[in-house]
């Protein structure tokens, strides 16, 4: 009984380890302004309403004391930065995930010279920090005209995507059971064995991949940050700092984070059933 | 049709991928290598001078680079210990309580599927003192100071602790795997050795999770080297220059300076660091493991 006891208020700890800060910092979305200004900060809103949510939007928000909260000033890029995370982490996707099929399927169970040597190179380009890489891609998209176009802020994505869902699926292909001489046997051309054998097996591990894919997408901020702030193609990472260095609007900040943590809070639970299946931690280079 | 070997399937495939991955590792590095021997400046456009390895020495002479790197290594070390700590308390806490608790189990994965830099906004209001939980608390108690986890001489551990909340999940879950392909009669044989909880972790579950232990130490290194978002958004490098990463270092002079060959050789010194800890983590643990 002690024991189980004891259990539970660990249990509870890692409850509070994960909520907490989620919980002290978006509880000033359902604040009024002059709440989040409150000091010492009050552990609860000081006057629960949900304006910052509607203002964040652009809406204007009258509440039941006649009240009026005006539209926030950042609202418009709030909206297209929605917008547009929303395109880029879908497009980055469907990108990725033909290209990363291929490339650890081939890794992953194909015996080939210079294997290891490729594989260290899409290591190396998961290590690389996105800030010194950025400036060489900042010159080249000067040239080509990409600087501020969503279109441009996807080809970089590209760049971190590709290598690290490749790095997270390769142990995942590694480990599915070896039917390809089988397949091979019944007269199946290799891409047919692919298509029709191998993808069908892989099915979980490429949900997984495509969630971990549309959420680095959605998370990018280094390259937005760099490339689309203030223009039609923001994404939402470079409002929310926006929000946060240029105009300090704590509960309208807090409310732009509550709608970017919404495909976070949505995957959450198949990632933690799933996430394991991705085998990161085997030896990728035998 | 002719079969194709192995090797000609391999390069049909990965050709296309591989050229993309040439334009994306080489193509940077290569033009960041070029700018690390030029000195930029912007009159009427860029104008770019070859200047040998100024870039290099000017860095290597620099106080403000070696106080990035002690700032850098220093926060890699902290958060390290504290992600693989806690990622392992977390793990082992999990491991008691069934599988059928989804909603518990979602909720300790969730940070991390929350983004570095919403995570260094939330860190920034919990730790830093105006708004931080400490300072609610110290009044609460009557004690009526701010206490600010981002101040100076401790900023690295707060930042440390955003880092670990938001990576500690990844590594919970993992070894959360290795843990369950534990034979339960190991630890019935090591009850009946009247062994101790910290026996029964030592030598039953311990070996069990060494190898992802120092997986997860080389990926925490390199991410904690690697972030950049956290420190912009959550202290802006300071304060002063306390928590200036070399990630912030590279961003202040690249982008904020326009030294471009200043910053681009600061990479290159950055990339060897990587080199360097991932091996020397290699030599001096990873090689026993695998």
């Amino acid at each position: 009984m002690l024991r189980r006891a004891c259990l539970w208020a660990m249990v509870a700890l890692v409850i509070l380890w994960t909520a907490f800060p989620l919980y002290w910092f978006l509880k000033l979305a359902f604040d009024v302004p002059a709440g989040a200004a409150v000091f010492p900060p009050p552990f609860y809103p000081t006057k629960p309403t949900v304006a910052s949510l509607a203002t964040a939007l652009g809406f204007r928000y009258v509440d039941k004391d006649g009240q009026v909260y005006l539209p926030s000033g950042l609202a418009r890029q709030v909206r297209i930065g929605l917008l547009n995370s929303f395109i880029l982490a879908l497009s980055v996707t469907l990108i990725t995930m033909p290209v990363v099929t291929l490339l650890a399927y081939t890794f992953g169970r194909l015996e080939f010279r210079h294997k290891n040597k490729l594989i260290m190179a899409v290591l190396l380009v998961v290590a690389l920090p996105p800030i010194s890489i950025i400036i060489p891609f900042y010159m080249l998209f000067l040239h080509l005209g990409l600087v501020g176009k969503l279109g441009g802020l996807i080809l970089v994505t590209l760049t971190v995507t590709i290598p690290l869902l490749t790095w997270m699926l390769i142990g995942f292909f590694r480990n599915l059971p070896r039917v390809e001489a089988l397949a091979r046997i019944d007269g199946l051309s290799r891409m047919r064995t692919l298509i029709t054998i191998i993808i069908p097996m892989a099915k979980v591990g490429l949900a997984v991949g495509s969630m971990i894919c549309f959420l680095t997408a959605w998370n990018e901020f280094t390259f937005a940050h760099i490339l689309v702030t203030g223009t039609p193609a923001t994404t939402l990472p470079p409002v929310i700092s926006g929000f946060l260095f240029m105009s300090p609007q704590p509960t309208q900040l807090a409310a732009t984070v509550l709608y970017s943590l919404i495909p976070p809070f949505l995957l959450a639970y198949w990632l933690q059933r799933y996430i394991t299946t991705m085998n990161i931690t085997e030896p990728i280079v035998r | 049709m002719t079969e194709l070997s192995d090797l000609q399937f391999a390069l049909l495939v990965t050709l296309p991928v591989l050229l993309f991955l040439l334009v994306i590792v080489v193509f940077p590095l290569g033009y960041a290598f070029w700018l690390s021997f030029h000195s930029t400046r912007f009159v009427d456009g860029a104008r770019y001078s070859f200047c040998g390895f100024d870039n290099y020495i000017a860095a290597w002479q620099s106080p403000g680079f070696w106080n990035a790197v002690a700032v850098s290594l220093h926060f890699a070390m902290v958060s390290t210990v504290f992600t693989l700590g806690i990622g392992l308390m977390i793990a082992l806490i999990l491991a008691r309580i069934g599988r059928g608790r989804g909603f518990i189990f979602s909720l300790a994965f969730l940070p991390w599927a929350i983004s570095d830099y919403a995570t260094g906004v939330i860190f920034r209001y919990v730790l830093g003192g105006r708004s931080s939980i400490f300072t609610t608390l110290s009044y609460l108690f009557g004690f009526n100071t701010r206490v600010n986890l981002l101040a100076e001489g401790i900023v690295i551990e707060g930042l440390a602790l955003g880092f670990a909340w938001h990576l500690a999940p990844l590594v919970a879950f993992f070894l959360l795997a290795g843990i369950r392909t534990i034979p339960v009669r190991l630890y019935d044989l090591a009850e009946l050795d009247h062994c101790g909880p910290w026996s029964k972790f030592r030598y039953v579950t311990l070996p069990y999770i060494r190898y992802s232990l120092f997986v997860f130490t080389t990926i925490s290194c390199v991410f904690a080297l690697k972030t950049f978002e956290l420190v912009y958004l959550q202290t802006g490098g300071g304060p002063g220059i306390a928590s200036a990463t070399l990630t912030y270092f590279i961003y202040k002079e690249s982008i904020l300076h326009l030294n471009l060959g200043y910053g681009a050789a600061i990479s290159l010194y950055l990339l060897l660091l990587f080199v360097a800890l991932s091996l020397f983590l290699y030599v001096v643990w990873g090689r026993k493991e695998v």
